[in-house]
């Protein structure tokens, strides 16, 4: 029998696809070659609300190498839309090119498909478009005397309250009502959003980048009202998503019209400046904060009032106040959301929605209570921490918060460091400062299945494991591989696993942070299914290993599926995983510039599959909520309501120099409530109150309490000390 | 991108006949502006001629002690020269702080300081902007313009000239060395080069149509011991300028001799102080007298709707670029 080789699950391996990331040799969607493959380029609106009453397309069908203009006047009909936009009944994809309505400044009013992309670029500009304009909504702070209560906020109870926010605020002997604002934000992962698709006769193939395949299939079948078995969706690697690329958009549904109108393979891909409006993105969040607690610091009043904007086509309520609804124990609290409808694309779940924007404000007003306290921040989130969900009232089925903050503290030597007087320590033109935060995420476990085919040849036995789900750069091909090569007692060099196809086993795909683990657990499943198959062929009981199995059995090849799913007992608790942040920065007390020195992550989330990919995943949380802190802000043009930060020079998201010493400890945790494995979701818990840290410690160096994001040189200069 | 014909010289007389005297001609040097700007609808020339392999990638030494810096030589090559990093280190330091090592080892000398502004409006080819297409307003004027300039901007164009190496030019006071197509030439001060926008902001430059750069001329040693570029920006690397303070000082003991000082990312053109260098010149290196240089400075700024933050960061850049620049041994 074989021992056990370090290819095995906890196992810090390197990515088994890395190699041939290097070389260029794994292929992304959009590299899939076709003869005759034809290339698409959307038009977009330069208005932001109105009627299409012209589009003059003469010159441009007169352009070399042009195949086809699409307009609202040529387009196929699609199922549903009957000439109004409605909000969409399939999983995702929008209503495309169905009515001359114009929505937001950027929508998709045209397509042009040429032979090369640079022929099919230049016609669309030439292209020119006549409205009727109406006035348009497209100010936050004007209209929020629109806002409404929507049904539900991305799935969850609008508003939730228990016991009484106001008598618990009157009786506080200390209390906060502050109001955040955090920007628009944008997702844009390095690889384009892209398709391919591919007709033949009745059936489609579309090699798409997207996060989630079966949920891509269902999209387009329902969209262009086929069969399901007569979709294919193939991405075997895909180049960040961060929630993006959970649903097929527009683009896609533009791509696989066009390819049935000129008959031959069409590629659209949307390109970078399109990224800004064809994708989604995180919406501005007004956070209105409000905490009372009694002089011990015991939390006895917590009220957080989310204001967002939605599109006119689509509703979508990002739930900010999620964490502020199980962090911490209060007999009063009070949490909402709110809507307005403005004239701006849709916006969509973007890393951590609800924990991203709401945790900087909960975190935020955290460390605002403590210093009206004049207590310890860290000290504050321990007397407050919980066993039990205080929404729900079930147990959670782990939660080592405590512990988190603890072990964060002393790595960070924070009692030590920490002074709650602004100015403390200079370094000459630095004003240094601590800062600190508390996270949780859900951990959600979803059904997923796998198939593992195993293949004898004498002494030696190869697996390979299929299934839908998606490596989306986090690492799921390493960490199913060892997986398997673990749970058939393996060398991980002779476990092959494949990914992102719809003939494969159905996974619940890469999102929510539930990939990890509903992708493992459904792996092992195949292979222990496979394990106790083979044991019945061999006619034995023993643990003997898989080449004896099938050897006694006779066997040169073994086919087993499994499923795993959650089981009720999963419902009976509250499941999250646990972080705690410690950090310093350097302020310029001229300049007003800030720079992150060191940053400690503490993180409680399971069994940790592999602490490479989990670092990297960790590592890439905190530089997406530096991002946030201080970079990162797509701004409205104020007057025509396009979004004016419209390329990389003007969207800043984070280089390398802004990152300092970083520090990710991984707290052991062993939770089979969770799932059999004890897996949990890291991707998204990495980005939680990275900006409170960032944002508390700015304070504690400065006494300058910027509350909207993010916080560039320009506002720590023109932001007063309060403190 | 626009259909458009390539040319590629191979000395400066053809490349000068190649132009056609018109705005449909675009010298090429880097292409790492012009290119961006095609691609996205911005620029439409017909005719490219190509000028970044011709042979202007010396720097050599003046007759009259100076330094002149070759047209085509790249950004890399110009910072890291031994010559301008001994007697022009300001130099340096101000091309080192901009864009990344890829775009500088691609970027030219003549196509730095012709670069456009990265005012969004201009970028954005269905918003109106009046350098890009004149007459059609200039929309930052009351939309976005918190990065826009606050010094010498007119009702047609609030937009701000991006370089880096430029203010530095400035506070070095260098030359710019052009060639025209009968073989003549002639030399334009860098604080006459760039151009404030009136009302005809689609010209960055008193270039005439035509006419090529060949080198920038460096006068004497210019703050070898005494300089600071200080460039504020939303991120540490790789990204252009809030604002910026090139500041060379020349002292005697404590007492400043001679001041050389621009700042960027303002206006139309790099802002040379001129009256702040006389303001300086005497007097001690203290403080209160770069404070009191700071206020003559902005006192004229003149801030749009959303940039009145540049007054006071502008300050603070320069009183600290000058603090550093003095505290330099």
């Amino acid at each position: 029998m074989k021992t056990k080789t370090t290819s095995g699950i906890g196992n810090p391996l390197s990515r088994l696809e890395g190699k041939l990331k290097v070389m260029g040799k794994a292929k992304y969607s959009s590299e899939f070659a076709f003869e005759n493959l034809a290339f698409a380029q959307g038009i977009q609106s330069t208005i932001a609300s109105g009627t299409i009453t012209a589009i003059d397309t003469s010159e441009a069908e007169k352009q070399e190498g042009v195949l086809k203009i699409i307009t609202y006047q040529n387009a196929l009909e699609l199922k549903g839309y009957n000439g109004r936009v409605e909000s969409p009944s399939t999983k995702g994809i929008s209503p495309s090119l169905q009515t001359p309505e114009v929505h937001f400044y950027g929508e998709y009013i045209g397509v042009v498909v040429a032979e090369t992309f640079e022929q099919a670029r230049y016609a669309a500009n030439l292209i020119k478009v006549t409205y009727a304009e109406n006035k348009h909504k497209i100010n936050f702070e004007e209209n929020l005397d629109s806002v409404y209560k929507p049904d539900k906020a991305n799935g969850q109870p609008a508003d939730t309250s228990w016991g009484d926010l106001e008598a618990g605020l009157q009786e506080a002997a200390a209390k906060i009502d502050v109001t955040y604002n955090t920007p628009i934000e944008h997702h844009h992962p390095m690889e384009l959003h892209n398709i391919i698709a591919v007709w033949e006769g009745d059936k489609v193939t579309a090699y798409a980048s997207t996060q989630m395949v079966e949920n891509a299939v269902i999209t387009i079948a329902e969209t262009f009202q086929m069969p399901k078995e007569n979709v294919r969706v193939i991405t075997p690697y895909v180049g960040g998503g961060f929630g993006s690329k959970l649903q097929l958009r527009e683009h896609a549904t533009l791509g696989i019209m066009a390819a049935k109108m000129v008959d031959r393979p069409v590629q659209f891909t949307v390109t970078r400046h399109e990224m800004f409006t064809a994708i989604g993105f995180r919406q501005h969040n007004q956070q209105r904060m409000r905490l009372g607690a009694d002089k011990d610091g015991n939390l006895i009043a917590v009220g957080h009032d989310t204001t967002s904007h939605t599109s006119f086509t689509e509703e979508f309520q990002e739930t900010c106040g999620l964490m502020t609804r199980m962090l911490y124990k209060t007999p009063n609290s009070l949490v909402t959301h709110r809507l307005m409808k403005l004239n701006l694309p849709s916006p969509r779940w973007m890393r951590a929605p609800g924990e991203a924007p709401g945790s900087f404000a909960l975190e935020s007003a955290m460390d605002e209570l403590a210093h009206e306290l004049r207590m310890d921040p860290a000290e504050l989130r321990i007397q407050n921490d919980t066993q039990k969900d205080p929404s729900n009232d079930k147990p959670f089925s782990s939660r080592q918060l405590v512990e988190c903050i603890r072990i964060g503290a002393k790595k960070f030597d924070w009692k030590n460091k920490w002074n709650p007087k602004p100015g403390h320590t200079q370094k000459e033109n630095w004003m240094v400062g601590y800062g600190m935060s508390a996270s949780s995420r859900a951990a959600p476990y979803l059904k997923s299945s796998a198939e593992v085919t195993l293949k004898r040849d004498g002494e030696t036995v190869t697996a390979v494991l299929k299934t839908d789900a998606t490596d989306i750069g986090t690492g799921t091909y390493t960490i199913l591989g060892q997986t398997v090569a673990e749970t058939l007692n393996l060398d991980i060099e002779d476990v092959q696993v494949e990914l992102g196809d719809s003939k494969f086993p159905v996974s619940p795909g890469s999102g929510g942070s539930w990939g990890a683990a509903s992708f493992a657990n459904g792996a092992r499943e195949a292979c222990i299914n496979a394990i106790n198959n083979l044991k019945t062929l061999a006619s034995t009981d023993e643990n003997l290993s898989i080449v004896e199995l099938m050897q006694q059995a006779d066997l040169t090849e073994h086919n087993a599926k499994g499923t795993a799913a959650p089981t009720e007992e999963f419902d009976d608790y509250s499941v999250y995983s646990f972080g705690a942040n410690f950090c310093e920065v350097w302020v310029d007390k001229d300049t007003g510039m800030v720079r992150l020195e060191h940053f400690v992550n503490v993180a409680s989330a399971g069994k940790i599959l592999n602490p490479k990919t989990a670092y990297g995943q960790i590592i890439g949380g905190i530089t997406w909520g530096l991002g946030q802190a201080l970079t990162e802000h797509t701004e409205v043009e104020p007057n025509y309501g396009n979004f004016i930060t419209r390329s990389f020079a003007d969207y800043h998201v984070p280089v390398n120099l802004d990152l300092g010493k970083i520090d990710v400890v991984f707290v052991p945790e062993e939770d089979y409530i969770a799932n059999p494995m004890g897996v949990k979701g890291i991707g998204e818990l990495g980005i939680t109150s990275i900006a409170a840290a960032i944002a508390n410690a700015v304070f504690n160096a400065t006494g300058k309490r910027v509350r909207d994001l993010p916080i560039t040189p320009q506002k720590v200069v023109t932001t007063p000390v309060t403190a | 991108m626009r259909p458009f014909q390539f040319h590629s010289p191979s000395n400066a007389a053809e490349a000068l006949q190649k132009h056609t005297k018109d705005q449909k001609t675009h010298y090429l040097g880097g292409g790492t502006n012009l290119i961006d700007l095609m691609k996205e609808d911005v620029e439409r020339p017909d005719h490219l001629v190509e000028v970044a392999d011709l042979p202007f990638k010396e720097i050599s030494k003046t007759a009259n002690g100076g330094l002149m810096l070759g047209a085509t030589l790249n950004n890399t090559d110009t910072a890291n020269h031994t010559d301008v990093r001994k007697n022009y280190p300001l130099l340096t330091m101000a091309m080192l702080s901009a864009a990344t090592e890829q775009i500088r080892n691609m970027a030219t000398n003549g196509g730095n300081i012709l670069q456009r502004t990265r005012c969004p409006y201009y970028f954005e080819t269905s918003m109106p902007c009046n350098k890009r297409e004149p007459g059609s307003g200039c929309g930052a004027l009351n939309g976005a313009n918190g990065k826009s300039a606050i010094f010498g901007w007119s009702e047609s164009c609030v937009a701000t000239h991006p370089s880096d190496m430029c203010v530095a030019l400035a506070a070095l006071n260098a030359k710019v060395h052009v060639e025209k197509e009968d073989g003549s030439s002639r030399v334009i001060p860098f604080s006459e080069f760039h151009r404030l926008p009136g009302d005809q902001p689609e010209k960055d430059t008193t270039l005439e149509i035509g006419e090529l750069i060949t080198g920038i001329e460096l006068p004497e040693s210019q703050f070898p011991d005494h300089y600071y570029y200080y460039k504020v920006r939303e991120r540490s690397s790789y990204a252009f300028a809030l604002v910026s303070a090139a500041v060379g000082l020349k002292l005697s003991g404590n007492t400043i001799t001679k001041a050389g000082l621009a700042i960027g990312k303002v206006a139309h053109k790099p802002w040379k102080l001129e009256k702040v260098e006389k303001f300086l010149a005497g007097k001690e290196a203290t403080l209160e007298n770069f404070e009191a240089a700071a206020d003559l400075a902005f006192e004229d700024a003149q801030p749009l709707s959303k940039n009145a933050y540049k007054i006071e960061l502008g300050k603070k850049t320069l009183v600290q670029a000058l603090v550093r620049a003095a505290a330099r041994s």
